[in-house]
């Protein structure tokens, strides 16, 4: 069988336990433990019924968003259009629903345009071989502008139409945006384990050289990568708007940099190769209860955002140590 | 020219990278005032290594560097370049955006009036200096970008000047240069060694070599073999001294019957690297391909598995001519190729060890689904096939060894049976035993009738696994010989084409 390396054979629960410390996700639920039971100690409403549904359903969008940035992640892309994105479908959504349009016809026209906004940008980071972040940060300004003369800068109200997405709860407790993001991560999460093309995600991340010399179609393989994102950023945009009952191009602008934070809080480095789905609804999940348990504590909101950008250093951080550490072992070996 | 002072001396250098033979070992040398110092040896041989130890990149195990009257344990780079030491490399350390004076100036600018700014006329006047001293006649204001290769090479020796270097190392000068501008860099180095700077100067052609050296010193497995009198010796002892080794270099590899044509290459040609290339490999045969670096043997076999546009040229498979566009179109036609560099071009070097054998049989078998089960039976055959060292499956494969790594890399193409097997440097940074059981491995390919083209920079392996070798030089392949009754000598020879 498989040869033993001399220093292998190490007592079995002292190595399970390194495993489990080292994993990312489970560093996160111990902070979110410790968070809740602290915030809830100071303010008991923190662990009512009618909060926790609430944070499940504040983070639904961004985890929706997230998993795309999962997938482009972890290979090697970017994609900080998405709330540019998110903006100018449910504009498009929104504009077309007041028209008249059969929800039929104005959701899927919503999420065309959605995917469009991804090929668009996996497309010309292709094209012209350049970073997919730069082309993205230039696509922002395109989708906006676009947006921007559609509405010519009004907010397109929908008021009383299209709530059935936004406001249904199952058994009255669990909201349906919800139920659909966890369904989002879950496939997203199948498709990275069990298919080919996740198989390539990680193939392509880890080295697009070596995957281009083992026969993978590196390009087209990346374009279905934007693709998907742009469809799963049509999926959040269609619960923020049912949810919102309003759009306008400003919609959805900065959750580009909460994905990729709530992402790489999850454990995905920015190298991309690595990472996995249940980081990222860790991630998410942590950012939706600090940013709960600030308001519980009365904190000022404007110091969640220091709180945000001090978490992703922080996560960084420990990636980091782990990395030095690993490092370190392979030299020793 | 003997009798100028010492300016460099070195004894006992030493240096090893991991538990393999030492990279250098115990060289020692003095140089002299004026004197031109040849450094030769076959790829591998320790040049590279002694020239950064006295650049100072690398510090050596053992020995000491004694320069400006110092003795150094190991130099550091900013020392060495203090006691006038420059080290020339090809086309590096010139910013390519700034004009030729800020690059001989860079970091001791010549300050203008106002503070912080630079005058740019009094440092264009002074660079004219160091320019004519090379011989370029360019613009002092002209941008590094638009200088030729021997332009700027010329360049960083005006530069080195400027910063008053006594000693300048030159690695391989001339490899990019076209014939007149070898000659006239011949006579700068002559020029420069009569105004009293020493020069070091590595070079594959011994021609130039024997044109300009004062000394010869020939390493070999980096061993200092022999330090030659220029006036004293002829190339062909200087030959003989770079290639003779024990026998125990060699592997002894078991004869296999060749079979008929399998692969034919016609008039292969990627315009200006590779030139008009046909050969044809056999069933169970080794077709070994050999030259120096930069004579395009990696090129030759990258273009043959679709990695460049060719611009001429026919690949034909048991008779079928194949187009092969990209990797993926080779694949397909049972091609396979294990790559000089692992780390850049075939492993995924964060994934587990099932992912990288499994690669190419899941891009290869179809359906949008993965069989996980059935890519971990593959893959633990695999590792018990090849006795790959790994603490598990899910081990990353950036954490092996280079020897199970590159079992590992051969492993995924032989879960797909390739006809055709193109190794570039196939023990390239791998230790001694697992590079034993890599040349068995050929072996057994070979027996079952695979074809296997070897580009190789070990003269042993070279030798001991092929049954013909292709010369490459310049681009073209100049020879095609019977492994039978030729040694090193002559494989070197043809090699530098003399």
């Amino acid at each position: 069988m498989t040869t033993q390396a001399p220093s292998a054979p190490r007592p079995f629960p002292v190595l399970r336990r390194a495993a489990l410390l080292r994993s990312q996700w489970f560093l996160l639920l111990l902070v979110m433990l410790v968070i809740a039971a602290f915030t809830g100690t100071v303010n008991p409403r923190f662990f009512r019924t009618n909060n926790i549904v609430n944070i499940f359903e504040q983070i639904s969008t961004l985890g929706v968003v997230a998993s795309g940035a999962t997938i482009l992640m972890i290979s090697g892309n970017f994609d900080i259009s998405v709330g540019a994105n998110i903006g100018l479908s449910s504009c498009v959504m929104a504009m077309l629903i007041k028209a008249g349009m059969p929800y039929g016809v104005a959701i899927p026209a919503g999420l065309l345009v959605a995917v469009l906004c991804g090929l668009f940008v996996g497309f010309n980071a292709i094209l012209f071989r350049a970073p997919s972040f730069i082309i993205s940060l230039a696509a922002i300004g395109v989708f906006r502008g676009i947006a921007l003369f559609m509405t010519q800068a009004s907010l397109q109200t929908i008021y009383g139409k299209f709530e059935g997405l936004g406001s249904t709860r199952f058994f009255g407790v669990v909201p349906l945006i919800f139920a659909v993001s966890l369904a989002v991560y879950v496939v997203v999460g199948l498709i990275l384990r069990y298919t080919r093309l996740g198989r390539r995600v990680y193939a392509i991340g880890a080295n697009e050289q070596a995957a281009f010399l083992s026969g993978i179609a590196v390009d087209l393989n990346k374009i279905a990568f934007f693709v998907i994102n742009g469809l799963l950023v049509g999926i959040a945009a269609t619960m923020l708007l049912s949810r919102v009952g309003a759009a306008q191009p400003s919609t959805g602008a900065g959750i580009e940099l909460q994905a990729i934070g709530a992402v790489v809080i999850g454990g995905t480095p920015m190298t991309g190769g690595k990472g996995r789905i249940l980081g990222t609804f860790f991630g998410v999940l942590l950012m939706g209860v600090i940013s709960n348990a600030l308001n519980m504590l009365q904190v000022s909101p404007y110091f969640q955002d220091v709180t945000f950008g001090m978490l992703i250093i922080f996560s960084v951080a420990i990636s980091a140590f782990g990395k030095r550490r690993g490092r370190r072992a392979a030299l020793l070996r | 020219m003997d009798s100028g002072e010492v300016v460099l001396s070195v004894a006992g250098l030493t240096k090893s990278y991991g538990a393999q033979r030492p990279a250098l070992s115990r060289v020692s040398f003095e140089l002299h005032r004026g004197e031109v110092l040849c450094l030769v040896g076959e790829n591998g041989a320790g040049k590279s290594t002694l020239i950064k130890i006295l650049s100072g990149a690398v510090a050596p195990d053992a020995g000491t560097v004694t320069v400006g009257g110092r003795e150094f344990a190991a130099l550091t780079p900013r020392e060495a370049m203090g006691l006038g030491v420059a080290t020339i490399y090809q086309d590096v350390e010139l910013i390519e955006s700034l004009t030729v004076h800020d690059n001989i100036f860079l970091g001791s600018e010549l300050p203008g009036r106002l503070p912080l700014t630079v005058d740019a006329r009094a440092q264009a006047q002074a660079a004219r200096k160091y320019l004519d001293l090379v011989h370029i006649d360019i613009a002092e204001d002209a941008l590094v970008e638009d200088l030729s290769a021997a332009q700027k090479q010329n360049l960083q020796i005006a530069k080195a000047l400027h910063r008053d270097a006594r000693i300048l190392i030159m690695d391989e000068p001339t490899s990019s240069l076209g014939h007149e501008e070898k000659r006239s860099l011949m006579r700068l180095v002559r020029d420069l060694s009569a105004r009293g700077i020493a020069v070091i100067y590595i070079s594959h052609y011994l021609q130039e070599v024997f044109e300009i050296g004062d000394t010869i010193l020939v390493l070999k497995d980096g061993e200092q073999v022999a330090t030659h009198r220029r006036a004293e010796v002829d190339v062909d002892s200087v030959v003989r001294s770079m290639v003779g080794r024990d026998a125990s270099a060699f592997f002894r590899r078991e004869k296999v019957p060749i079979g008929a044509v399998r692969i034919e290459v016609k008039g292969m040609r990627w315009a200006g690297v590779v030139e008009d290339v046909t050969f044809d490999v056999r069933a169970g045969e080794v077709f070994g391909i050999g030259g120096l670096v930069g004579s395009g043997r990696s090129e030759l076999v990258s273009l043959l598995f679709g990695l460049a546009p060719r611009d001429a040229g026919e690949l034909v498979i048991d008779g079928v001519a194949i187009e092969v566009h990209r990797p993926a179109d080779a694949i397909r036609h049972r091609m396979s190729f294990i790559t000089e560099d692992r780390k850049r071009y075939a492993m995924f070097a964060p994934r587990d060890v099932v992912e990288n054998v499994a690669v190419v049989h899941n891009e290869l078998s179809g359906g949008a689904i993965l069989d996980r089960a059935g890519e971990r039976r593959l893959a633990s055959g695999m590792i018990d096939r090849l006795r790959i060292a790994v603490s598990g499956l899910d081990q990353e494969i950036g954490s092996l060894s280079g020897g199970n790594q590159q079992k590992a890399v051969i492993a995924r193409w032989m879960l797909e049976d390739a006809d055709l097997y193109i190794f570039d440097e196939p023990t390239k940074g791998v230790d001694v035993g697992a590079k034993e059981e890599i040349y068995r491995l050929m072996v057994e390919f070979a027996r079952a009738g695979k074809s296997i083209i070897m580009v190789s920079s070990d003269m042993p392996e070279l030798l001991s696994m092929s049954d013909r070798i292709g010369i490459m030089r310049a681009g073209r392949m100049v020879r095609i010989v019977d492994n039978a009754g030729i040694d090193e000598q002559l494989l070197v020879k043809e090699f530098i084409g003399i």
